[in-house]
């Protein structure tokens, strides 16, 4: 009985050892995705490429014989970008490409200065890579089929002839189903055998751990117990599964699926930047974990209480968003009557699977939609316009701007800035610098600062045009003229030219080496002026390569992973609505501008920037010009001119106040008062004064409040932006109304005559009232035009009131509206040239009511007493001045007060 | 022609309205959150009694007597709680002919076992003076205000402490504790409740001392806002609000302390997480481990007691046998209505092949009003009569018990008399596993579970066991009958 206890309570302790040790760090744990198995999948046996079964002939396993006996392998592997990598748009026309020596759209005939390495054209003089070599280069990138299978004339490789390379000994790469579909792949394994040229072989090597076969590169052997008597593999050994975001991380890189993050400290492009482009190019770490538990050596890293991605952290996997576009589940017809919701025609489960499509749904950008054609952006899943309540014109935000400008505020990690391909290091890799490393730490191991992400113009599948977060990298490279037309200066003859026996070539040490201590610094490392770079160009000559001059390209790399939820979105108006708008701020993109050439953007990625790239101080920069993308952002957009001019009237009117004002205080302490009968007329009806006092007020607060949003920078201690504008279109709707209302009343009432000036002897009045009023008013003498109620104003008066309340109000009032209504009704608003025509001119107008606000303000203490018309508007009653020599005004309906 | 009061204003206040109202009405409102703080009731200030006490004890009763003179209600309020009976009211229970108690008094747990015979040393956390009754009189007279102990909650635990038979220690100042008496502080509490099993957090897991001084970290309301015990645990005339599971079957709504007290119902702004709440209790995501501070024992091994091997208090001890503590727990999840669906009671029959529940809350997954709570799993081997087939309590801190001892046939027969429970000679041990809620040291917020720690493969809650078809974030959540 005791040894029960013994052996139990053993057990415990080892239980309970089992369970302690997790536990100390089980805070910090990421959780492994849910791997997505499908335990359906039936037991098999693996095939070779005549159909014999691997563990009978010792051959190479062939996908499309083993899963082709169910699956459609044709269909898989001609519906897939993964396999495609441009093959399909290989050879089109001259141009149609992002450089001149481009020969496709993707990885296979596209030039990347990341990557550098390039396929050669067939027929050039020097050749960079052939198609074999250009496999084992990138083949962390090549999953097999399309080019790694077919020539570009359509023939399998095997049956192309090539005199550099034995398509025969080593077979063709087969598109690859265990490397996404197996719960264990062994990438590794696989590039081992791309990279040694053992191409049909890298399927099987894909294969190594699972224990159904043994040995490396050079001998691969099948295992027999792996396998049962009817030749099916041992089902354990296999699991198959929907490719999981362990799957999709082995290529893409950093889909955070262990505990600690990748070291992203750097952004290095080295070899390894090949399995790790997406964090390499954009600095995006897909992970669920919490940023501040990362162990990267993080700015302000306790304050990060975010996951890097909420949608992984919300239990997502990357086929949730890039699923295969005709599977059922998520199937939407592009042709979908109103009157449906749902169409349940859609394919069987069985016939998909036999011919799942593997081109994957991606963002709505127009790139991403040329190579896999259907869409996934936020809104299928999300619907943004129930939760933006908040946000003042949310349509138009939304129209203006993708989802992820906002949701994705900065990246946390460094990702590739420049890289200048004009220089080497004593690596033989280029002068390259990072976004989000804080430079001035580099020494002690430098402090990962992040990014934010520039917004660029992106065309969608739907055409339309709104900003997206990117990262742009930039670089620079020398270029020749060979005989067939402009090439980059293929990497082997860059070291050719700087190097010589291992060293750095005299003629490059003469013209770079400042120093003179034989070696160049990273410093010393900068083509600055034409004499370095014709040192370089002369080493180039002498390797034959013709006209040797640097070019230097702005590559636009998409971000659209990292989301924060709303609560770490950007929502400070701020930030986009003022002086340093990140929409507008200038990024600097490289701290040197070799050669001083400014590179030209490469607009591959859905952008249609080409905005302003300049030098200034001799680093190189980047600006979104607003005006060119047709934006017009309150509070940072402005016309200059209307601005100058109106500022200028206003000035004009202040000073001249003051003058006059001046004279006429001068002329009153002078001159005596002759003694005046007064006389109390009622002026001004109730609703005379209710229109006028309303309406003052109303333009007052708009004139205000519309100089805060047109210069939210001189309130800076008034943050509510939002608020202003609810109270600018507030107050402007009542105006609007108030206006309709006192016109309807001046019309009906006949009231409307009082503004409209006589034409018969207009001018001659007009004329006589400006001379009162630079003239007369200073003698003491009395207003030429007798103010009574039927007649109240005098003809300049008239003319200024009905242009101000029958021009300016309703143009005010119609630009107003009009940009107001711009969400409902865009195209009222581009009639007028939108809102980058609308807003200045609102804003010119503005300016015109500021000027009359004050000069009216001003005129108006031309009364009897300085204070007589203020009160009059007030209490209705004015004190007039009887005018002997001009007779007594005439009795009418205003009554005489006591 | 003068008015009284001048229209313009009128004129001037309607046109402000006519602007203004219109503002107010559409201006964004913030979303008016529930307040919690609103529903704490202030813990009032215990007025300073250095001044009140001018005289000098003969006895600690003479304290109880001296604080009674001014709070005539407290002692029969107090020895109406199960702090003093040590009891609850009796229930019927299935399987019972009367209704039963339970408490310490008359049960047993799987950690020291049981107090009947060993009142000497386990009175030192009863609020009571005078147990050497027990072995003068057979039984402590419940009956007797002078005995209730005052100080043992109110008095400046650095000033007091009880010694054996619950009487104060013996170098204890009477009069310097009776002047430091005030509202129970963490530490008085602590003084029993973070010891329960004998030591530091060896039975709860979530209350141990790392609490008299607690960083936010630790508990957001302790730490954080600096709560009591009582800010929670309401008390009116000494009726503190609260049960234990321990020593009850069926508990009452109106007894529970809940998050939903201070909280409300929907507490989250996001949606999903308030959905989560009709199956998933606050304390399950709020208190992502137990044991954060100091280890608790999460194994009692009473078989391997007795025997001459290497004392360490973390592992093994003679008196007590072996142990395995353990820190940083991950609570072990469950459907829980609030109610047990069983508590051992004395003399029930075991099968010692099974492992036998202690405690057993009650829930499952058709239960509307269960929902998945944290719970602290401990295992025991204790003594059980191979002929009789129920557990035995043995007398161990009492005389001649097993602690003095070490023969266990003679701590069971000294008990017989004890507990009424015939011992037949024979014993063995068998497995009991106890339940208690984890509910204390809720953290901050930040560190609540996040989606991933459930709704992912090997994720924390093992959704077959809990009876869900499979991750109810593919599978859907269960329907409740409303």
């Amino acid at each position: 009985m005791k040894r029960k206890w013994i052996i139990f309570f053993s057990l415990m302790v080892f239980i309970a050892g089992i369970v302690f040790f997790p536990t100390v760090h089980a805070r910090s744990t990421v959780i492994a995705l849910d791997p997505q198995v499908t335990e359906i999948h039936p037991q098999f046996p693996l095939l070779d490429a005549q159909g014999k079964n691997v563990i009978d002939s010792g051959q190479p396993v062939s996908t499309y014989q083993t899963c082709g006996t169910c699956h459609d392998m044709e269909f898989i592997s001609t519906h897939s970008a993964h396999s495609d990598l441009g093959l399909s748009t290989f050879g089109g026309a001259k141009g149609t490409y992002a450089h001149p020596w481009d020969q496709s759209n993707g990885l296979y005939g596209q030039w990347n200065p990341i990557t550098y390495r390039y396929l050669s054209m067939d027929g050039d003089e020097r050749i960079d890579l052939d198609t074999a070599e250009w496999i084992r280069e990138f083949a962390g990138r090549i999953v097999g089929g399309g080019p790694a299978e077919y020539s570009t004339t359509g023939q399998r490789l095997t049956e192309s002839d090539s005199e550099d390379w034995n398509w025969n000994e080593s077979g063709v790469v087969e598109m690859n189903c265990f490397l996404c579909h197996f719960s264990n792949p062994n990438n590794d394994a696989r590039i081992e055998s791309l990279q040694a040229g053992e191409f049909q072989w890298a399927n099987t090597a894909t294969l190594v751990g699972t224990g159904l076969v043994e040995g490396s590169v050079d001998q691969f052997t099948w295992n027999p117990k792996a396998f049962l008597e009817n030749g099916d593999i041992l089902a354990e050994l296999i699991t198959i599964q929907n490719p999981s975001n362990e799957n999709c991380t082995q290529c893409h890189g950093d889909v955070q699926t262990s505990q600690l993050p990748t070291d992203l400290s750097d952004c290095s492009l080295d070899e390894k930047s090949q399995s790790n482009w997406l964090a390499v190019t954009t600095g995006q770490v897909i992970s669920a974990q919490e940023i501040s538990e990362s162990e990267m050596n993080l700015a302000e890293k306790d304050t990060l209480t975010r996951p890097y991605d909420i949608h992984i952290a919300r239990g997502l996997q990357c086929t949730d968003c890039h699923y295969s576009l005709n599977n059922p589940a998520y199937y939407q017809s592009d042709v979908k009557p109103d009157y449906l919701k749902y169409d349940p025609r859609r394919l069987e489960i069985s016939e998909y699977l036999t011919k799942p499509d593997h081109n994957f749904a991606n963002s709505r950008s127009a790139a991403d939609a040329v190579v896999s054609g259907a869409t996934n952006g936020c809104e299928n899943c999300h619907d943004a316009r129930n939760t933006h309540d908040w946000l003042p014109f949310a349509e138009q935000h939304m129209e203006s701007l993708s989802c992820e400008s906002c949701h994705i505020p900065t990246i946390v990690s460094p990702a590739a800035q420049s890289l200048d391909w004009t220089v080497l290091n004593s690596d033989g890799q280029p002068a390259a610098s990072c976004w989000g490393v804080d430079e001035a730490s580099e020494a002690t191991g430098g402090v990962v600062t992040g990014f934010s992400p520039v917004l660029l113009p992106r065309e969608n599948t739907d055409g339309s045009v709104y900003l997206a977060p990117y990262n742009l990298v930039t670089s620079w490279y020398w270029v020749y003229e060979s005989e067939q037309g402009l090439r980059p200066v293929r990497q082997e003859d860059l070291e050719a030219a700087w190097f010589k026996d291992g060293d750095y070539a005299p003629e490059i040490l003469a013209a770079l080496d400042a120093d003179a201590n034989k070696t160049l610094s990273e410093q010393e490392l900068y083509l600055d002026t034409p004499e370095k770079q014709a040192a370089v160009a002369g080493r180039l000559a002498t390797l034959g390569l013709k006209n040797s001059h640097i070019e230097g390209e702005i590559q636009p790399y998409a971000i659209n992973h990292n989301v924060v939820s709303g609560k770490w979105a950007i929502k400070d108006c701020s930030s986009c609505h003022s002086e340093d708008s990140r929409v507008t701020q200038p990024k600097k993109l490289a701290s040197f501008v070799p050669g001083g050439v400014i590179p030209e953007f490469i607009n591959t990625s859905g952008t249609v920037a080409n905005d302003l790239v300049y030098i200034e101080n001799g680093e190189l920069f980047y600006r979104l010009d607003t005006t060119e993308h047709d934006l017009y952002v309150f509070g940072h957009d402005r016309v200059l001119w209307v601005d100058r001019i109106g500022g200028l009237i206003f000035i004009a009117a202040m000073g001249a106040i003051f003058v006059h004002g001046g004279l006429r205080i001068y002329s009153a302490r002078k001159n005596t008062h002759p003694q005046v009968t007064m006389t109390r007329v009622q002026m001004y009806g109730v609703y005379d004064r209710f229109w006028h006092w309303l309406h003052a007020l109303a333009i007052l607060f708009l004139v205000f409040t519309g100089f805060m949003i047109h210069r939210p920078a001189l309130f800076s201690a008034f943050k509510y932006y939002s608020v202003v504008i609810l109270i600018h279109n507030t107050i402007g709707i009542l105006l609007a109304l108030n206006a309709a209302l006192s016109v309807f009343y001046h019309v009906v009432s006949g009231e409307i005559r009082q503004y409209v000036p006589r034409p018969y002897g207009f001018f001659d009045s007009a004329i006589v009232q400006m001379k009162y009023y630079l003239n007369g008013i200073f003698r003491g003498m009395g207003h030429p035009f007798e103010k009574t109620p039927r007649k109240r104003l005098n003809p300049v008066q008239q003319l200024t009131y009905f242009l101000v309340l029958y021009a300016l109000l309703p143009l005010q009032i119609i630009t107003g509206l009009m940009m107001l209504s711009v969400l409902q009704w865009p195209q009222i608003a581009d009639w007028f040239g939108g809102l980058t025509y609308l807003a200045p001119f609102h804003n010119m107008v503005a300016w015109l009511f500021a000027v009359f606000l004050i000069v009216h303000i001003y005129l108006a203490t031309t009364g009897a007493t300085p204070l007589t018309a203020y009160q009059a508007m007030i209490s209705g009653w004015e004190d007039l001045e009887v005018h002997q020599d001009e007779g007594q005004p005439e009795e009418q309906n205003g009554e005489i007060s006591p | 022609m003068k008015k009284k009061f001048p229209t313009w204003i009128i004129g001037l206040v309607t046109i402000m309205a006519i602007l203004i109202v219109p503002i107010v009405i559409f201006l964004p409102r913030a979303h008016e959150r529930d307040n919690p703080y609103a529903y704490i009731t202030p813990t009032v200030k215990h007025k300073p009694h250095e001044e009140l006490i001018t005289k000098t004890f003969q006895s600690p009763q003479d304290v109880t007597l001296s604080c009674l003179s001014c709070h005539p209600d407290a002692a029969s309020d107090v020895m109406m709680t199960s702090h003093w009976t040590w009891q609850s009211e009796p229930v019927q229970i299935a399987g019972q002919d009367e209704p039963v108690t339970i408490g310490k008094i008359n049960q047993i747990n799987g950690y020291c076992i049981g107090i009947s015979g060993n009142e000497k040393k386990c009175s030192s956390c009863h609020i009571g003076y005078e147990w050497e009754q027990i072995e003068s009189n057979g039984a402590y007279d419940f009956t007797n205000a002078e005995n209730v102990d005052c100080l043992a909650c109110h008095a400046d635990p650095n000033l007091y402490s009880k010694g054996v038979n619950g009487n104060p220690a013996d170098d204890i100042d009477l009069v310097a504790a009776a002047k430091s008496v005030a509202m129970p502080t963490r530490e008085n509490c602590g003084e029993c409740h973070f010891y329960g099993g004998g030591g530091n957090n060896v039975k709860h897991g979530d209350l141990d001392k790392s609490l008299v001084n607690p960083s936010e970290e630790l508990d957001v309301h302790m730490g954080g806002q600096d709560f009591l015990c009582t800010t929670c645990h309401q008390t009116v005339d000494h009726q503190i609000l609260g049960r234990s599971l321990a020593n009850n079957y069926l508990i009452d709504d109106e007894e529970v302390v809940q998050c939903t007290d201070c909280h409300g119902e929907a507490p989250h702004e996001d949606k999903r997480i308030n959905a989560h709440l009709v199956s998933i209790s606050c304390q399950t995501c709020h208190i992502p481990e137990m044991a954060v501070e100091y280890p608790t024992m999460m194994v009692w091994d009473w078989s391997t007691a007795g025997q001459d091997l290497p004392e360490d208090h973390a592992s093994y001890s003679k008196a007590k046998g072996s142990f395995v503590f353990e820190k940083n727990v991950i609570p072990s999840y469950n459907w829980f209505n609030g109610d047990n669906e069983y508590r051992y009671l004395l003399g029930d029959k075991i099968d010692p092949n099974q492992p036998t529940y202690i405690l057993k809350p009650d829930g499952e997954i058709e239960d509307p009003m269960s929902k998945i709570y944290p719970f602290k799993i401990s295992h025991s081997m204790q003594p059980y009569d191979t002929t009789y087939q129920y557990l035995l309590q043995p007398i161990t801190a009492g005389k001649d018990g097993y602690w003095t001892n070490f023969d266990w046939d003679n701590a069971f027969r000294l008990a017989e008399e004890m507990t009424g429970l015939i011992y037949s000679g024979n014993f063995d041990f068998a497995e009991t596993i106890t339940y208690s809620p984890t509910t204390h040291m809720v953290q901050p917020k930040e560190n609540a579970l996040q989606c991933l720690d459930c709704h992912t493969e090997n994720g924390r809650l093992d959704w077959e066991a809990l009876g869900y078809p499979g991750d109810p974030i593919e599978w859907g959540g269960r329907t409740i009958e409303k």
